[in-house]
């Protein structure tokens, strides 16, 4: 247990925002932030906006962005530092066109999602749930 | 929605633990498939010879004889049909290196035993919920 940071990347302000607003309800004790792209997730996790400590978990539909998501992914599976992060794939896409790939980059989940509040809610229930009840190792 | 249940193979080597698991499993109407390896070369035994079909995800204990968890996993993610396993760790060990090589080896949760039946009953029904999530 403990706390941790957690980094929701999603160029949708009003996604971000139903996050915030769910988080809030639902007392998440992780703090969220959030990117509006793979460029400024990168940036916030080893760039000129890098967070600290590090984001242990990060939140991103790869669907949405052709493959930038999955370039991303590589990118941080890649890393010294960021190759253990968790990373969940949120998606409200029919089209799961990067499933698979993401899948190959060993994510902890891949969970089909709705994003209208009263559903948000109840996924985000079961995600704040699972993440007390999993460890992390020390901060970075 | 009707799911084809997966597969779920237990690498543990304690019995009492074993036994903890089915019974929490059994309590949360669990009833996915559990497969039982003792140690991290009888559980590569079981997947690389396909004695067992093969699992979407592993519970898997650290401290085991003959091979541990981590020495495990590592063989695991060098294997091209084994390496997109969900492991989930469920171990009695706090030790940071644990968490950390777990980690790095890309678990998707680590998970500390708790010492009551009745919180691990909570956490099992936490994971059920996150494998439903996942359509696991």
């Amino acid at each position: 247990m403990g706390n941790a940071s957690i980094l929701l990347v999603d160029n949708r302000k009003a996604i971000i925002e139903s996050f915030r607003k769910s988080f809030s309800e639902i007392e998440v004790k992780h703090t969220l932030f959030s990117a509006a792209n793979e460029n400024e997730a990168w940036s916030m996790l080893d760039g000129s906006q890098k967070l600290s400590p590090v984001p242990k978990i990060i939140l991103i539909d790869v669907n949405r962005t052709k493959n930038k998501g999955i370039q991303f992914l590589n990118a941080i599976r890649n890393h010294t530092d960021l190759k253990s992060i968790l990373v969940f794939v949120i998606t409200d896409s029919e089209t799961e066109i990067n499933k698979a790939a993401a899948l190959n980059l060993n994510i902890a989940g891949y969970i089909p999602m709705s994003f209208e509040s009263q559903t948000l809610n109840s996924f985000v229930s079961v995600l704040n749930e699972y993440w007390n009840i999993i460890e992390f190792s020390s901060q970075k | 929605m009707n799911q084809k249940l997966v597969n779920i193979l237990l690498v543990e080597d304690d019995e009492v633990d074993v036994m903890n698991v089915k019974r929490a499993f059994s309590k949360n109407n669990i009833m996915n498939t559990l497969f039982v390896a003792g140690n991290g070369v009888e559980a590569l035994e079981m997947l690389e010879n396909h004695i067992i079909p093969l699992p979407k995800i592993i519970i898997l204990d650290i401290n085991m004889p003959k091979m541990n968890g981590i020495e495990f996993l590592k063989i695991m993610r060098e294997n091209e049909k084994l390496k997109n396993i969900s492991v989930f760790v469920m171990t009695t060990s706090n030790e940071d290196s644990d968490k950390i090589n777990a980690y790095n080896l890309n678990v998707a949760g680590y998970i500390l035993k708790p010492l009551s039946f009745e919180k691990f009953l909570t956490s099992v029904a936490t994971l059920k919920n996150f494998w439903q999530l996942c359509e696991l």
